[in-house]
């Protein structure tokens, strides 16, 4: 080659040999990897399949299974059975674009990818540097709603979390965003969640296949949508009729009192508030414990610990290294901040002491505690950021940077 | 080959490894064909929904099983718990334990192995209304691992002057259970696995629970002994055996057996005669089955 210089040629020989055809393709390879674009594609729940000890085929088959039933991060797919609307799904997916009517698409790239990941596992690229950690929606258990514990948020209860944002939090507020687009990102979200959960179901069924299964699940229609994806998608819909009944507020005490009751409720057996969120209210009671999404990365880490299949344990180590964020404890929350991350109307308080926060320590009151009982406690923590209590000489709302 | 001679390749390897991904692991390609086949078949109404009912032989009469459980390693002296809050009244009355592997000294017997049908055509008894009790006190779940059956009223209660709070994980099921109160939880799904029972306020407090529908469920004793009595007799019954230390999948316990042919999943098949009281004897539990 005459356009080729000797001296380069000689050059590239010493620091590489002898150029091989392995070489050049392997090079090859590597430039082309990092300078495209691939599609965006779901990533799989390593975690639980490396749990289950699935193997790589087995790993395929459910990316397989999940292709078939929801689709791309480009082109999601909505089975009848889920109850959702594809044209919705439409304008959260893909990339972030606008269409022939300079209608905005791709909203969810646009607007939530970057902390709760292209897949909603809570893992996208800033997801480590913020605290608490982005929701992973795969599991399906949201903390602020208005339902049961073990009910699904309603609709409306993502669109509030989309509008407030969630206070003390690193979730800002979606307001600026049209009605239209709210709704959409929220049954995106819906969309993201079953599909996280049918994979988690999918995953964790190959432990109870029968040995004559040969390690493969049936890809028929009764398994995968009428036992699989029916009873997760009818959770949902069932959300809008579980709303937690709230009586009034008692009208015939007057606040002062209703503040006392809640006192002495918060230091008693019975409510016990002061177990966690400590005796000074600053949420220093029980400061060890995990939320649900920790502690299984913390249950699970102790068991790869314990294990002797190298292979097993090495895998392991790198999803923990790769698709897992370090576990952090879960601090009951300061009442003195006056900062109430699943809303701050008396009603958002009422709801959370009533059922307890799904996936957090936070247990339920109800049935143990009567509802004008959870009224006075409610009336009892928002007064704590203006409680004058001269033992722990806080004259004032308590602020951050009095607390260390 | 000197390393100098492979040093090409472990620089473009290592660039290729770590490249892109910082070294984790390469998601699963999915089947394209495999998966528009699989969505061709799941569009659309389901075929023959009624008709697929399995007639898989069983007779009418009942049976029973069961066995006892050995340890035959040595399970060594049980770690005592960090007991840290609530000090004047946890452990007062008796020092706590982790009771995660109890063994008999005398029988070697080994407790707290569940073995349950995995899939049965009939029960003989209907979903009891009494409530079973599940109670805590000294800051110590009383039952270290409970069976109960889909439905059936469980009655959660505290006989400790402190307030606790019992989280059932997989269930949702979370409540306050101040000090001599109590409340009723009714499982409303099978377990499939037992699962874990905590308190948050003390968090050294576990125990175990498992739900079935058909109830056909036994907890070994303290000698290790089982029973399952009102087997559906004449159909070919599959059990599932746990502990909570063993080293199997999800806790699945596979024993080495002439007679039965247990699996690496821990789960061996029977098929019962009518009034039959089947025994499976001793059944050893090799110190290597648990882990730590």
């Amino acid at each position: 080659m005459h356009g080729t210089p000797m001296h380069t040629q000689r050059t590239l020989m010493t620091m590489f040999g002898k150029p091989s055809c392995l070489l050049v393709a392997m090079a090859l390879v590597g430039l082309a990897g990092c300078g495209t674009t691939p599609p965006a594609s779901f990533r799989a729940n390593f975690v639980e399949a490396t749990k289950q000890r699935l193997t790589p085929e087995q790993e395929q088959q459910v990316a397989t299974i999940l292709l078939a039933m929801f689709g791309t991060p480009d082109d999601p797919v909505a089975l009848p059975e889920t109850g959702l609307d594809e044209a919705k799904l439409k304008l959260c997916a893909g990339p972030v674009r606008s269409d022939i009517v300079g209608r905005k698409n791709g909203l969810y790239r646009e607007h939530c990818a970057h902390c709760h990941g292209i897949t909603g596992d809570g893992m996208g690229p800033t997801a480590a540097f913020l605290n608490p950690y982005p929701r992973d929606y795969r599991p399906g258990v949201f903390k602020f709603k208005s339902t049961e514990r073990s009910d699904k948020p309603t609709h409306a209860d993502l669109v509030r979390i989309l509008h407030n944002g969630i206070a003390g939090t690193s979730m800002p507020s979606f307001a600026l965003l049209s009605e239209v687009q709210v709704d959409a990102l929220v049954e995106y979200v819906k969309y993201l969640s079953m599909r996280g959960e049918t994979e988690l179901a999918l995953v964790r069924q190959f432990f109870e296949l029968d040995d004559d299964a040969q390690g493969r699940l049936p890809e028929t229609r009764e398994f995968l949508v009428d036992e699989t994806l029916t009873p997760i998608a009818e959770r949902w819909k069932a959300a809008a009729d579980a709303r937690i009944a709230v009586p009034e507020m008692p009208a015939d005490v007057d606040l002062a009192t209703s503040i006392a009751k809640g006192r002495e409720l918060f230091y008693g057996d019975k409510a016990n508030c002061v177990k966690c969120h400590g005796p000074t209210a600053l949420g220093d009671g029980q400061a060890n414990d995990y939320d649900d999404w920790n502690k299984a990365i913390v249950e699970w880490s102790k068991e790869v610990a314990g294990d002797k299949d190298s292979d097993w344990v090495s895998k392991a180590g790198r999803v923990l290294a790769g698709d897992a964020l370090r576990p952090r404890t879960i601090p009951p929350r300061n009442l003195r901040h006056g900062i109430y991350r699943g809303g701050r109307r008396p009603l958002d308080l009422y709801y959370r002491i009533h059922a307890g926060i799904n996936g957090a320590p936070m247990p339920a009151a109800k049935g143990t505690v009567a509802p004008e009982d959870i009224w006075h406690i409610v009336n009892y923590i928002r007064s704590l950021p203006y409680e004058f209590d001269g033992e722990l000489g806080v004259d004032r709302p308590m602020v951050a940077k009095d607390r260390f | 080959m000197s390393l100098m001679r492979l040093r090409p390749v472990i620089v473009v390897g290592t660039l290729l490894a770590c490249g892109c991904g910082r070294g984790r692991l390469p998601s699963p390609e999915p089947q394209a064909q495999a998966a528009q086949k699989i969505r061709a078949s799941i569009v659309g109404a389901s075929a023959a929904d009624e008709t697929t009912a399995e007639g898989a032989a069983t007779g009418t009469g009942w049976a029973t099983l069961k066995g006892r459980f050995v340890f035959a390693g040595d399970a060594g002296q049980p770690k005592a718990l960090v007991v840290d809050k609530d000090t004047e009244v946890c452990g007062k009355s008796s020092k706590l334990y982790d009771r995660s592997l109890r063994v008999d000294a005398s029988t070697k017997g080994l407790a707290d192995v569940v073995v349950f049908v995995r899939k049965s055509s009939r029960v003989k008894a209907p979903v009891p209304d009494t409530p079973l009790v599940f109670d805590q006190k000294n800051c110590e779940f009383l039952t270290t691992v409970f069976a109960a059956r889909v439905g059936q009223p469980i009655d959660v209660k505290n006989s400790d002057p402190v307030g606790h709070n019992t989280n059932v994980a997989g269930t949702s099921f979370n409540q306050l259970i101040p000090s001599g109160g109590g409340t009723i939880f009714q499982p409303a799904a099978e377990t499939g696995m037992p699962v874990m029972v905590t308190c948050n306020i003390h968090p050294w407090m576990k125990a175990y629970a498992v739900f079935r529908k058909d109830g056909y469920v036994a907890v070994s004793a303290k000698d290790g002994s089982f029973s399952i009595p009102d087997l559906p007799a004449g159909e070919l019954l599959e059990f599932q055996v746990w502990h909570e230390r063993s080293t199997g999948p999800n806790g699945a316990l596979g024993l080495q057996k002439p007679d039965v042919k247990w699996t690496p999943k821990g789960r061996f098949q029977i098929k019962l005669e009518d009034d039959e009281v089947k025994d499976l004897g001793t059944l050893e539990v090799p110190a290597a089955a648990i882990g730590t």
